[in-house]
C-alpha cells in the first residue's frame, strides 16, 4: 500500500523528480565511465608500464573528488524535491498518518528514483565508456587494435557503493527534515505573498562597487606581481602572503559583486524610466532581484568554480600543447647525454652534505671534458644494468658508443665569467637595461638571470647546425650570436637586442651582433621536454679560449649510424650506467640526463594525453555540476513563480513576452557567473602564460579552443534544456484552469 | 434598472455550453446559457460550489474555451479568436479581480498596478499619471510603494482592483473578490466597485456566492447545474431590500442554497 502510494507520487510529481533523476543519472554515468579509465587504457593499446599506475594513483584521488561533487549535487537536488513536497508530507500527517509511515513512503520514493537513476546511469555509463575508449586512444596517440565491448565490474561496484552511501545520506537528511519540521510549516510551505527580502538599494550599490573595486585591484595586483612561483627564496614568504591577499580580495570581491548585483540592476534600470516601465522589464528585474538575493552565494561559488575549471583546463592543455608542438625542436638528436660541472658556489655544499666520502675527489673544472671519447674507450666504460628486475644483470656488457653513433657533436656551455669568478657579464637584466625595457616577468629572480647567459664556441654551434641540416653561420672574432629554444618573450628579447645592434662586453672585448635575429632552430643543446637553452651567446673559438671562462655543462648529441634501427640502437645503450669521469684522478662534475628522441616522443604523447585527459575530465565534471545546480535553481524558481505567470497571462500578457522574460531571467543566472569566471580566468591565464613562457612558447588555441567549445556547448545545452523545460512549466501553469 | 442607461449590450452570451472529460465520464458544466449585459451594468452571478459560475466567468474572460455557443464582447466573438489576439483582447477590453488578490509578490503596489499598461507599451509618463489617478480613486495612494506582503488583505484587493481599472477596460471581471476578506474590508471593496459603476459607468461582472456581496449589484443571475435558474433586478429598491429578495431566491434554490451563504 505504502509502496503503491510512493510509486503514484513519483509518477505524479514526475516533473520535480525528473530534475533529481537527471542529476542522479548524470552523476552515475560520469562516475562509472571515469572509473573504467584503466580498462580503456588497456583496450586503447597503451602499454607503457608505469602509466597505468600513475593514472591509477591520480584517479584514486580524483574519484574521491568526483564523489564529493556528486554528493553535493545530490543533496542539492534532494533539497529541491523536499521543498516541493513538504506540503504533501504535511497533509499525510494531518490525515493521521504516523511520521514513521510518512518516512517509509519517502524512503520508497527515494528508492524508486535512485534505482531508476542507477540503472539508467550504468547503462549510459557503459555506452559512454565504450565511446571514451576512442577518445582515450586519440589523446594518447595510439591505435585500437582489438576493440571489444567491455564492462568493468570494479567500476560498477565502486559506483554502487558510492550510490548506497549517498542514498543513506539523503535518506537520513530527509528523515531529519520530516522529524524536525513542524506540521504548520509543512502545510504552510506554499504560503501566499512570499515576503521579499529587500535590501537598501544604495547599500547594495555600495557593496557592488566595493566588489568591482576589490576584483579590479586584485586583477591589477596579479598582473603586477604575478604568481609567487618566480620569487626567490628570501622573498617567497612575502610573495606568498601578498598572493594570499590578492586571492582573498578576488574571492570577497566576487561574492560582493553578486550580493550587490540585484540592487544595482534595479537602480540602474529604474533610472532608465522608459526601459523600466516597458513590457515585462520591471517584472523581470524584480523577479531577478528577489532570486538573486537568495542565491547570490551560490552564484559566487559557481563563478569561482567556473574560473578554476576554465583556468586549469586551458592551462593544462596549453602546457601539453607546448610540449607537443615544440617536440621536434626540443629533440635535436637521436640521443643526448649531459654532463654538469661542479659550480664553485655549490662545491662546498656538495662536499659537506651530499657526498662527503668522495669530497676529496671533487674539483672545480678548469676545462671541459670530451664526452664522446669518455664513453668510447678505456677507462670509460658503461655497465649494462637493467632498470627492470629481469634485466638486473651485474656482469653486464660494455657498451661502446661508437657501435651506434653516426654524426655527433658536443656542445660546451660556459658561464659568462672567468674561472673562479662569480659575476656574470651577460644577464637578461643588463640587456633589458641597455634597451631601456622592463625585464619580462618570467625572468624575475630566476636562474636565467642570476647565472647569466651561457657561452658556447662557434665551431660546436656550427657543427650542430650542420647535423641538423642548416647552413653554418660565420661568427667573426668581434661578433656574437644569441640562441634560445624556449620561444616567446625570451627569443623576442634576444632578437630585439641583436636587431638593435646592441653590443656585449666580455673581458674588455666588445662584440657586435653577427645577425639580426636570435636563432631558435638549432638552439636546443640536449633532448628535453620543455627546452634546454634559456639563452646562449655563441662566440668565435679563439675568443672563447682567450676569455678562459668557467665551464658549466657539456652535452653530447648523437645521431645513430645511417640505416641503423632506432629501437635497436635505443635498446643497446638505454640501460648504460656511466662511471664517474675522472681527470687526473679528480672528478670535475657529474653525469646529467640521458634521453633518446623516441623516449621523448613517447613521454610527450603520454604526458599530453594524461594532462589533457584529466584537465578535460575535471573541467567537464565541474562545468556540468555548475550547470546542473543552476538548472535546478532555475526550475525551482519557475515552479515557485508559476502563479505569477498565470496572473500575467490573465491580465493579457502574451506568451512571447512571458517567454522573453523567462529567457532574460535565466540568461542572467547562467551568463553572469560565466562572464565573471571568464574574466577571472582571462587575467589569471595572462599571468600564467607570461610565467610559463620561460619553458616554451605557450599559446592558447587548437585543442584548447575545441575543449572550451565543448564545455560551453555543455553549459549552453543545460541553459537551453532549462529554458525549454521552464517554458513548458510556464505553459502548463497558464493552462491550468483555476477550479470552481 | 437605471432608466438613464442606453441599452447597448457589452456582453452577449448565447447558447453557451462547456463539457469536461470525455467518453462516458462527461461533466456538463454549462448547459445552454444565454444572457446579455448592457454597458454600465453591475451584474452578479450567484450559485453554489460546482454550479458552473466560475466556468462561466472563465469562458467569458477568455481564459477557458467554450465547447459550443458564442460569446460577444463589444460585438467581437471571443470564441473564434486566435491565441495571440486573445491576449491583446484581454489586455485591452477586460480587467480582472480575483478571490486571492493575485498580486505579484516581487512587485510594489505601484508596479503591480502599472503592469497592464507596461505590457501594452504605454509611455512611462502616462503610466505614472494613470496609476496615481486610479490609486487616488481607490484610496490606496499611501501604499503605492509597499510590497503585497506589507499590505492588509483589503489593501491588496483594492490594489488588484486598481490594476483591473487602470486600462479603462470595457468590462471588469471579478471572481469572488470578497472571498478572502473580513466583512469591513469586503464592504469597502464593494462600495468602491459600486462607486466605479455609478460614477464612471464601468461595466462589472462579479461572480460570488455571498448574498451580501450580490446585494451591491444592479442585477443578479442565479446559476444551478450549469443553467440559468432565475434572474433578479434591483430596480429602485434599496440595498437591504434587494438583499432580502436575494436571500429568498437562495432559499428557494434549495439545500445547496444554504451553504452558498
Amino acid at each position: 500500500m505504502l509502496c503503491k502510494l510512493a510509486w503514484g507520487n513519483v509518477r505524479r510529481a514526475g516533473r520535480d523528480y525528473l530534475v533529481y533523476l537527471l542529476t542522479l543519472t548524470l552523476g552515475v554515468t560520469v562516475f562509472y565511465a571515469f572509473n573504467t579509465i584503466s580498462m580503456q587504457v588497456d583496450i586503447a593499446g597503451i602499454k607503457e608500464e608505469g602509466l597505468s599506475e600513475l593514472m591509477g594513483g591520480m584517479l584514486g584521488y580524483l574519484t574521491y573528488f568526483l564523489a564529493g561533487v556528486m554528493a553535493f549535487l545530490m543533496v542539492y537536488a534532494n533539497n529541491f524535491i523536499m521543498k516541493r513536497r513538504k506540503k504533501e508530507f504535511g497533509l499525510y500527517q494531518v490525515l493521521g498518518m504516523g511520521r514513521g509511515r510518512v518516512a517509509t513512503i519517502m524512503a520508497f520514493e527515494t528508492v524508486i528514483v535512485s534505482v531508476g537513476a542507477f540503472v539508467a546511469g550504468i547503462m549510459l555509463g557503459v555506452g559512454l565508456s565504450q565511446l571514451m575508449t576512442f577518445f582515450t586512444a586519440s589523446l594518447f596517440k595510439t591505435q585500437i587494435a582489438d576493440f571489444h565491448f567491455f564492462f568493468s565490474m570494479h567500476a560498477f561496484n565502486l559506483t554502487l557503493a558510492c550510490m548506497l552511501v549517498m542514498f543513506v545520506l539523503t535518506l537520513l537528511l530527509n528523515l531529519r527534515a520530516v522529524r524536525r519540521t513542524k506540521l504548520i510549516e509543512l502545510m504552510g510551505a506554499e504560503r501566499r505573498n512570499e515576503s521579499i527580502k529587500t535590501r537598501n538599494p544604495w547599500i547594495a550599490i555600495a557593496i557592488f562597487a566595493v566588489g568591482v573595486v576589490l576584483v579590479g585591484v586584485a586583477y591589477y595586483r596579479l598582473l603586477r606581481d604575478g604568481f609567487p612561483l618566480t620569487a626567490t627564496d628570501s622573498k617567497l614568504q612575502e610573495a606568498m602572503s601578498q598572493f594570499g591577499i590578492t586571492t582573498a580580495m578576488v574571492t570577497v570581491g566576487t561574492f560582493a559583486l553578486f550580493w550587490g548585483l540585484s540592487g544595482m540592476l534595479i537602480k540602474l534600470l529604474q533610472s532608465l524610466r522608459s526601459v523600466y516601465w516597458r513590457g515585462l522589464n520591471m517584472f523581470t528585474v524584480r523577479q531577478l532581484s528577489a532570486k538573486v538575493n537568495t542565491v547570490c552565494f551560490s552564484m559566487g561559488v559557481i563563478a569561482m568554480i567556473l574560473f578554476l575549471a576554465i583556468t586549469s583546463v586551458t592551462c593544462g592543455m596549453s602546457i601539453a600543447n607546448v610540449m607537443n608542438e615544440n617536440l621536434e625542436r626540443y629533440t635535436p638528436a637521436d640521443m643526448s647525454q649531459t654532463y654538469i660541472y661542479y659550480a664553485s658556489d655549490r662545491l662546498d655544499y656538495y662536499k659537506e652534505y651530499v657526498n662527503p666520502s668522495e669530497a676529496d675527489r671533487m674539483v672545480l673544472a678548469d676545462a671541459t671534458v670530451d664526452l664522446y671519447s669518455a664513453w668510447h674507450g678505456d677507462p670509460w666504460h658503461g655497465d649494462r644494468k637493467g632498470k627492470s628486475a629481469d634485466n638486473n644483470d651485474e656482469t653486464g656488457k660494455k657498451v661502446n658508443i661508437a657501435d651506434v653513433a653516426g654524426e655527433h657533436v658536443q656542445i660546451d656551455s660556459y658561464l659568462s665569467y672567468p674561472l673562479g669568478g662569480s659575476d656574470p657579464s651577460v644577464t637578461p637584466s643588463e640587456m633589458c637595461k641597455a634597451m631601456g625595457e622592463k625585464l619580462p616577468k618570467a625572468f624575475g629572480g630566476s636562474n636565467a638571470d642570476t647565472m647569466g647567459l651561457f657561452v658556447t664556441p662557434a665551431s660546436q654551434y656550427n657543427k650542430l647546425r650542420q647535423m641538423m641540416g642548416e647552413e653554418p653561420v660565420h661568427i667573426g672574432h668581434d661578433q656574437y650570436l644569441l640562441t634560445c629554444d624556449m620561444g616567446g618573450e625570451l627569443v623576442d628579447l634576444y632578437t630585439k637586442y641583436m636587431a638593435g645592434g646592441h653590443a656585449l662586453t666580455f673581458g674588455g672585448h666588445t662584440l657586435k651582433p653577427a645577425t639580426d635575429k636570435s636563432d631558435e632552430d638549432a638552439a636546443a643543446i640536449a633532448n628535453s621536454a620543455m627546452g634546454s637553452n634559456p639563452g646562449t651567446v655563441v662566440v668565435a673559438d679563439e675568443l672563447l679560449s682567450q676569455l678562459n671562462l668557467q665551464p658549466y655543462s657539456s652535452s653530447l648529441l648523437v645521431n645513430y649510424k645511417q640505416g641503423m634501427d632506432t629501437t635497436e640502437a635505443d635498446e643497446s645503450i638505454k640501460y648504460t650506467v656511466l662511471d664517474n669521469l675522472l681527470v687526473d684522478g679528480k672528478e670535475p662534475g657529474s653525469w646529467g640526463t640521458f634521453i633518446t628522441r623516441s623516449e621523448m616522443y613517447v613521454q610527450a604523447a603520454q604526458m599530453n594525453g594524461l594532462i589533457s585527459y584529466l584537465a578535460i575530465y575535471i573541467g567537464f565534471v565541474l562545468v556540468v555540476a555548475c550547470a546542473a545546480i543552476l538548472s535546478i535553481q532555475q526550475l525551482s524558481n519557475v515552479a515557485d513563480g508559476s502563479r505569477s505567470y498565470r496572473v500575467l497571462a490573465q491580465i493579457g500578457c502574451d506568451d512571447r513576452q512571458i517567454r522573453h522574460s523567462v529567457m532574460a531571467q535565466q540568461a542572467v543566472f547562467f551568463l553572469f557567473p560565466l562572464a565573471v569566471g571568464l574574466a577571472h580566468s582571462f587575467v589569471a591565464l595572462k599571468v600564467i602564460i607570461e610565467l610559463v613562457s620561460i619553458f616554451g612558447n605557450m599559446s592558447i588555441g587548437g585543442t584548447v579552443g575545441l575543449t572550451c567549445a565543448i564545455f560551453l556547448a555543455a553549459y549552453g545545452g543545460y541553459f537551453l534544456v532549462t529554458y525549454l523545460m521552464s517554458t513548458g512549466m510556464v505553459q502548463a501553469a497558464i493552462a491550468t484552469r483555476y477550479s470552481d | 434598472m437605471q432608466t438613464t442607461q442606453t441599452a447597448t449590450p457589452v456582453l452577449e452570451v448565447a447558447h453557451l455550453e462547456k463539457v469536461y472529460g470525455a467518453l462516458g465520464n462527461v461533466t456538463r458544466a454549462l448547459n445552454d446559457v444565454s444572457f446579455t449585459v448592457n454597458r454600465g451594468e453591475f451584474v452578479g452571478i450567484m450559485g453554489a460550489s460546482g454550479s458552473g459560475k466560475s466556468t462561466l466567468l472563465n469562458c467569458v474572460s477568455t481564459i477557458d474555451s467554450a465547447t459550443s455557443g458564442t460569446i460577444r464582447i463589444n460585438g467581437q466573438d471571443v470564441t473564434r479568436m486566435k491565441q495571440a489576439k486573445l491576449s491583446q483582447f484581454r489586455r485591452e477590453e477586460l480587467g480582472f479581480i480575483f478571490q486571492d488578490s493575485n498580486l505579484l509578490d516581487t512587485l510594489t503596489a505601484r508596479e503591480n498596478i502599472a503592469l497592464p499598461l507596461t505590457i501594452a507599451r504605454t509611455n512611462s509618463a502616462e503610466i505614472s499619471t494613470r496609476v496615481q489617478d486610479v490609486a487616488a480613486r481607490l484610496s490606496i495612494s499611501q501604499v503605492l510603494d509597499k510590497y503585497p506582503y506589507q499590505m492588509s488583505g483589503g489593501q491588496q484587493q483594492r490594489v488588484a482592483a486598481a490594476r483591473a481599472l487602470v486600462t479603462d477596460p470595457t468590462m471588469i471581471m471579478a471572481d469572488e473578490p470578497t472571498g478572502a476578506l473580513d466583512s469591513k474590508s469586503a464592504r469597502l471593496l464593494l462600495e468602491s466597485l459600486e462607486a466605479l459603476n455609478r460614477r464612471l459607468r464601468a461595466t462589472v461582472l462579479m461572480v460570488t456566492h455571498d448574498s451580501f456581496a450580490a446585494s451591491y449589484t444592479s442585477r443578479v443571475l442565479f446559476i444551478r447545474d450549469g443553467k440559468i435558474f432565475t434572474e433578479l433586478r434591483r430596480g429602485d429598491t434599496d440595498r437591504r431590500e434587494f438583499f432580502d429578495r436575494i436571500m429568498e431566491v437562495v432559499a428557494m434554490m434549495g439545500g445547496e442554497g444554504s451553504d452558498a451563504l
